[in-house]
């Protein structure tokens, strides 16, 4: 069986730098896998050991610039089989249907008897949530969003289970389909030094646009029917009251008010 | 020439009514339509478009009174909550027959799964979320310009489609809902045949009555620890702050670091990968305010962070502001506590 993830390396939220024009310094910033997609990963390395399908190839894929290697080869030291980053100049400033479409273009061409996608539900940067819908319409896939159980898998079905609010859908998908997970997986396999050794030897295959077949107006700032216009830092208005003296009892008083 | 903006309406199957979503964004439509007409006289109507079994006569009227031209229903009997494929082939339908200009989707949980399927069927943009839209006049062209809150709303980006039609999905609550007596539309139903998704199957529906620990919508007091209460990977404060949430009736939270050190459950934790919560008061110890937790909680009516650092970026985003350690003041609380008994 032929699983594919799909990551991005994102910013790490907690570490936000801005430039003196307010925008992201996205060269000052720590980059990580999108936890999301960590727990995607988590998941298909899940149906690998639970051995309910055979010959697992697990392929996880990336968009993204030359650094977005390092996070390929987190996912291969974690348990990946196959690694593939799609890095093109061109590729930049893609919007959401865009970077669909390029990662829809290399699952046809180079993962082309896959079986089953997995994906994070979003990436905490952008928060669009609209990359994996539009990858299962490009793909033509069934797919299934706010996963947060995987029950049963075999060859042909997938039964997942949904979680909104609180309500649990348990939803059978016919293979080949892509769903999304927003809960972290309860076995989630932490590399060791011998993995990441492992990992650093193993091959991350690249490819850009030419190898995709895409020429650069489709693709990329150009090929993006989204484009931002401006942005700006909202300004925060509190009259902020620093309390100076009976902490606690004013503390106290919250807690006894908001009963 | 006419143009038209059309609003995708969620029909709600458990009350078989329209949500109130459909109606924040009919008349939010009524209001660019006024503000294109001052702009540069462009002239739109609005359809509200339907994809249920049946539409209720008073939902009809109310979209009319929003400001709806037409109330169009796409009528098919095995629509349901689930079948996103099909519906958003339905909408397609209506889409090739009216050449909507702009195409407004709510952003609640069916909204953000039909809206991209159907945008990567027109081969358009789509602006996710929204919690803003205006129309602007750029090079002498009208454009729809829909702002977002990105990177835990610390940024704010407007962005423009350069492609029709012009798509976004709006934050419910996020518009009013204004109705005029006066305003009166026409009804248009046709009906859509297609087969079922063989694909997808909801085998069953189960509701998870077991008290849910990430489940803070009903949340009115929130406790929220942070590091400073947990040096060394202490648990002491964390169990005293637990036990204070617990005598007091309040919900106690975490930051995304206690679930990283194992520390509290990530059912706990308030944040971008956890929970988000607007609760009366939100009380944070020794919580730093990370960008991640601050998106998490800065919707609460009263933020009250107790921090050693004066310098910690939470005294930014709160109301109140005390720079003292928060143990003692845990420890004190349930002293007090314990007197009173």
């Amino acid at each position: 069986m032929n699983i594919v993830v799909c990551i991005k390396q994102v910013p790490d939220v907690d570490d936000i730098k801005w430039t003196k024009e307010n925008n992201l310094d996205r060269t000052q910033m720590l980059s990580k896998i999108n936890p999301y997609d960590e727990w995607a990963l988590d998941y298909a390395i899940k149906i690998k050991k639970s051995k309910s399908v055979d010959n697992v190839i697990i392929t996880v894929i990336s968009m993204g610039p030359n650094q977005a290697e390092e996070s390929l080869r987190y996912c291969l030291a974690k348990g990946a089989d196959r690694a593939i980053l799609l890095s093109d100049k061109f590729f930049a400033a893609s919007d959401t249907l865009v970077t669909a479409k390029i990662l829809s273009c290399a699952i046809k061409k180079f993962v082309p008897d896959f079986d089953l996608i997995l994906t994070g539900q979003l990436a905490p940067d952008g928060d669009t949530a609209q990359v994996p819908v539009s990858l299962a319409q490009l793909l033509g896939l069934a797919d299934a969003n706010h996963i947060v159980d995987v029950y049963k898998i075999d060859k042909n079905q997938t039964l997942v289970a949904q979680k909104i609010d609180n309500t649990i859908r348990m939803i059978e998908l016919q293979n080949p389909c892509l769903f999304s997970v927003k809960k972290e997986c309860d076995k989630s396999y932490v590399p060791k030094i011998a993995d990441y050794i492992r990992a650093q030897g193993a091959a991350v295959e690249r490819y850009g646009a030419v190898d995709l077949e895409l020429q650069k107006e489709e693709v990329g700032f150009i090929g993006s029917p989204t484009v931002v216009y401006q942005s700006y830092r909202p300004v925060i208005e509190k009259n902020t009251i620093e309390i100076k003296e009976n902490y606690s009892r004013t503390i106290m008083d919250f807690l006894l008010k908001g009963k | 020439m006419m143009e038209k903006i059309a609003i995708y309406c969620e029909f709600d199957y458990r009350n078989r009514v329209l949500g109130e979503v459909s109606y924040e964004l009919i008349s939010k439509a009524f209001e660019l339509k006024n503000q294109a007409s001052s702009l540069c006289g462009a002239q739109f109507e609005i359809d509200a478009v339907v994809i249920a079994d049946e539409l209720p006569l008073e939902c009809v009227k109310k979209a009319y009174r929003c400001g709806a031209n037409r109330v169009i229903l796409i009528k098919n009997r095995i629509f349901n909550a689930f079948s996103q494929t099909i519906m958003s082939a339905a909408f397609i339908e209506y889409y090739k027959h009216n050449n909507s200009r702009i195409i407004l989707f709510p952003a609640t949980f069916q909204g953000r799964l039909i809206a991209p399927r159907i945008t990567t069927m027109l081969d358009t943009g789509l602006v996710a979320d929204c919690t803003g839209v205006e129309f602007i006049v750029k090079d002498r062209e009208l454009k729809l310009a829909p702002t977002r809150p990105t990177f835990g709303s610390e940024l704010m980006a407007t962005i423009l489609s350069k492609k029709l039609p012009e798509c976004a999905t709006i934050r419910p609550h996020t518009f009013k809902i204004k109705e005029y007596e006066s305003l009166e539309g026409e009804f248009v139903e046709f009906d859509y045949f297609t087969y079922p998704d063989y694909r997808i199957k909801l085998l069953k529906t189960l509701v998870d009555d077991k008290e849910d620990l990430s489940d803070f919508s009903n949340a009115k007091i929130v406790l929220c620890a942070g590091l400073g209460i947990a040096g060394n990977k202490n648990r002491e404060y964390l169990d005293k702050l637990q036990k204070l949430a617990h005598l007091t009736g309040a919900k106690f939270a975490c930051t995304r670091k206690l679930v990283d050190f194992n520390l509290v459950s990530r059912a706990n934790q308030i944040g971008q990968t956890g929970s988000t919560v607007q609760a009366d008061i939100y009380i944070g110890f020794g919580v730093s305010g990370a960008l991640q937790h601050i998106c998490g909680m800065k919707n609460s009516k009263t933020i009250v962070a107790i921090n050693t650092d004066e310098n910690a970026p939470i005294f930014d985003y709160c109301d109140y502001k005390i720079v003292y350690d928060a143990k003692v003041i845990i420890d004190e609380l349930l002293a007090q506590l314990f007197d009173n008994e």
